[in-house]
Formats: structure tokens, C-alpha cells, sequence
């Protein structure tokens, strides 16, 4: 007798541990859902700020000597509202400067093309650059492990004529060449 | 055999007991007794499920335009919380919102990795919920807490549970990758004061 008295007064206890939490747990209920979105990796190559998107090098030889100056330059480009919202490299690409109406081959002794280097600063600590005489720019594309805002400025300089600097250039009212930056989200 | 004897006079005199009380009562042809029944019902306040477990708002920033790279508009996403309901009176609606956070990691400069938004539920009281995340760009405290107006009555209704106004801290670039965020809804007691 005695034994199952106790054994019912343990039944009453578990019955009232049991009964106490989940009252606590109904007087107030909660229930949460989740919100979720994506950003797609995008890349803004953004656009040439001040002036024009023109190197203007003026007249590109010694009008003594007939031969590429050696003292070229122009300013450089800034190119502004560039970003990256992911991972990224920056490439740059370069064609030479070349003679737009006298298309036919340079007779002897004269070049109608011109070198030089592209380089893109500000993306990536070692600027990207592309010599146009290179068989080989394995410096033209930079990567960058992180999202990215910034100004990207675009130089050109180390000027040669193709096929050697003791050419004379053919004359032409035009001389034409493009640099290409391009920045590529990388995943 | 004494035992024997006892046993069987143990139910007699049982048996004999109102057979004398009706020989003592005989006033009536009918007789009533009340038998209380009592029981309690215990404050109860069910959420229901929430229609949808994951609001997705799919892509989140332009990709063309002036604003690109930046969040683009989101419409108002609803979600119900069906046959909500609390059997006593003095109760309101909670609502705690956490903001979208992407990637793990200080954000680069001019990129922000937290969407913040509005989540309001309404249906309950007279004053709705509601509570805006803040989180700053980096993804630095991005919960936020409102409460409702009080319901003084027991009430079975659908608490629907707005999302609006998504926007990112100074209209910052979003870093690209997946976001999340939570929205718990609380149904509850009003809170007594000093608790």
C-alpha cells in the first residue's frame, strides 16, 4: 500500500512539470519566416570624364626629320562611375595607331602604324598594361578579389613606329588607334 | 469463518444506509442534488503558419540607368498568418524584423551589404505593428522591434504581415551575392508595466 501511494504521488508530480511549460509556451505564441534576395555580380565600365574620349597627340612626327617625335604624350583619361559589385579583373587591350586613308603597305623606309602602351591604374595594385608591339600581354588583365567603386585612369605613352623608330611615318590626315578597357566580374 | 461473516456484513449495512434516509425524508415525490462540474481554460494565443515559410524578392538592384548597381524599387511583399488567435482579452501583436545581410565582411567603400525594410502586421488591434530594420552598411545592428495597439477581447482573425519600403544605408552599391533576413511575429499578453 504504502509503495503505491508514492508511486501515485510521483504520477501528480510529472503531471504538473508537464502542465506547467507548456501553459507558459501557448499564453504567447511566435512564428518568423525569412526574407531573402539577390545581387547579381555587375560590373560599370562608368564614362570619360572631363573632355573628350579622344587622345589627341597632334602632329606625331619631327617635321625636320620626317620621323615619330619622341617627346608625345596626352593626358591621361579618367574614367569615372566604374564598379564591380563582385569579384572582377580589369582588362585592357590596345590596337596601334595607324594611318586611316593611306591603307596600302608603307613603301620602303616609311611606316604608316605606330606603337605604344595602354595602361589602366586605379583598379588594381599593379596597373594593367598592353603593349600593341607584344606578341605576349600577360599584364593586360589584373584581377581583384573584392567588390569595387573607384576612378580608373587610362594613360598611353612608350610611343614607337612599327617596324622601327628609323622609319619616317607616311603622311595622313588621320591616325587612328582604340584602347579597350574592360572590367569582367569574375565568380 | 469470522472473517467470512465480516465481509458479507460489511455491503448489508452499506445498502441499509439510504434505505433508512428515505424513510426519513418523505416529504417529497422528488428529489434534487446539485453536482458541481468546474474546469478552466488557460490563456491561449495561437500564431497560424505563415502562408509562405521564405518571402523571396528576387533580384534586388538595377541593371541599367543611372541607379545601376544600386537597389532598385521592391514592392510590398504580404504574407498571411491565418486563424490567429488569443482566448483572452488584453493582447497585442509584436513584430521584430532583421534586415537582408549579404556577404560575410566589412563591405568595400561605396557598397553597403544590408537591405533595411519596413515589416507591419496588421489585423489585430486597432493600431497596427510594425518595426524598420536599421542596419547600417556594414550589416551592424540590423534588428528592430515595434509593438501593436491592444485588443480588449478574445479574437480569431488573419494577422497579415506587410514588407515595404526596402532600402539600402546612403543609397550605397550592393556587394553581389545572397541575402537573408527574418521577420518573427509575437502574439502575446500585453506586457504589465515594470515587466
Amino acid at each position: 500500500m504504502k509503495q503505491q501511494v508514492i508511486l501515485a504521488g510521483l504520477a501528480s508530480a510529472a503531471l504538473v512539470a508537464l502542465a506547467a511549460p507548456a501553459q507558459a509556451a501557448t499564453e504567447t505564441d511566435s512564428k518568423n519566416f525569412g526574407v531573402q534576395g539577390n545581387v547579381p555580380p555587375l560590373c560599370v565600365g562608368g564614362t570619360v570624364s572631363a573632355g573628350t574620349d579622344t587622345f589627341d597627340l597632334g602632329v606625331l612626327i619631327n617635321t625636320t626629320s620626317g620621323l615619330l617625335r619622341t617627346d608625345l604624350s596626352a593626358p591621361s583619361k579618367t574614367l569615372t562611375g566604374s564598379f564591380c559589385s563582385a569579384r572582377s579583373t580589369i582588362a585592357v587591350t590596345a590596337t596601334p595607331i595607324v594611318a586611316q586613308t593611306f591603307t596600302a603597305a608603307a613603301p620602303a623606309g616609311f611606316s604608316r602604324s605606330v606603337d605604344y602602351t595602354a595602361t589602366a591604374s586605379g583598379w588594381t595594385p599593379a596597373a594593367a598594361s598592353f603593349a600593341t608591339a607584344s606578341a605576349s600581354n600577360p599584364a593586360a588583365t589584373q584581377t581583384r578579389d573584392t567588390a569595387f567603386s573607384g576612378p580608373i585612369t587610362v594613360g598611353i605613352g612608350s610611343f614607337a613606329t612599327t617596324g622601327g623608330n628609323t622609319l619616317r611615318l607616311v603622311a595622313d590626315t588621320q591616325y587612328r588607334g582604340t584602347v579597350t578597357i574592360t572590367l569582367t566580374a569574375v565568380n | 469463518m469470522k472473517h467470512l461473516a465480516a465481509l458479507i456484513a460489511l455491503p448489508l449495512a452499506a445498502l441499509a444506509v439510504p434505505a433508512y434516509a428515505v424513510e426519513e425524508s418523505p416529504a417529497s415525490n422528488n428529489d434534487s442534488a446539485t453536482v458541481n462540474v468546474t474546469g478552466n481554460v488557460a490563456n491561449l494565443c495561437i500564431l497560424g503558419d505563415p502562408s509562405l515559410p521564405n518571402v523571396d524578392v528576387g533580384q534586388m538592384v538595377n541593371t541599367s540607368g543611372a541607379q545601376v548597381g544600386k537597389i532598385a524599387t521592391i514592392g510590398n511583399q504580404v504574407v498571411n498568418l491565418p486563424n490567429s488567435f488569443c482566448n483572452f482579452a488584453g493582447t497585442q501583436v509584436g513584430v521584430t524584423t532583421s534586415a537582408l545581410l549579404g556577404p560575410a565582411g566589412t563591405p568595400p567603400a561605396s557598397f553597403s551589404r544590408a537591405v533595411n525594410y519596413t515589416a507591419t502586421a496588421s489585423g489585430w488591434a486597432a493600431a497596427n505593428a510594425a518595426a524598420t530594420s536599421g542596419a547600417a552598411f556594414d550589416g551592424s545592428t540590423p534588428s528592430a522591434s515595434g509593438s501593436g495597439g491592444t485588443q480588449n477581447g478574445p479574437k480569431l482573425n488573419t494577422i497579415v504581415v506587410t514588407l515595404s519600403s526596402f532600402t539600402v544605408p546612403e543609397n550605397r552599391l550592393l556587394v553581389a551575392g545572397q541575402y537573408n533576413g527574418t521577420v518573427t511575429i509575437t502574439l502575446g499578453p500585453v506586457p504589465s508595466q515594470g515587466s
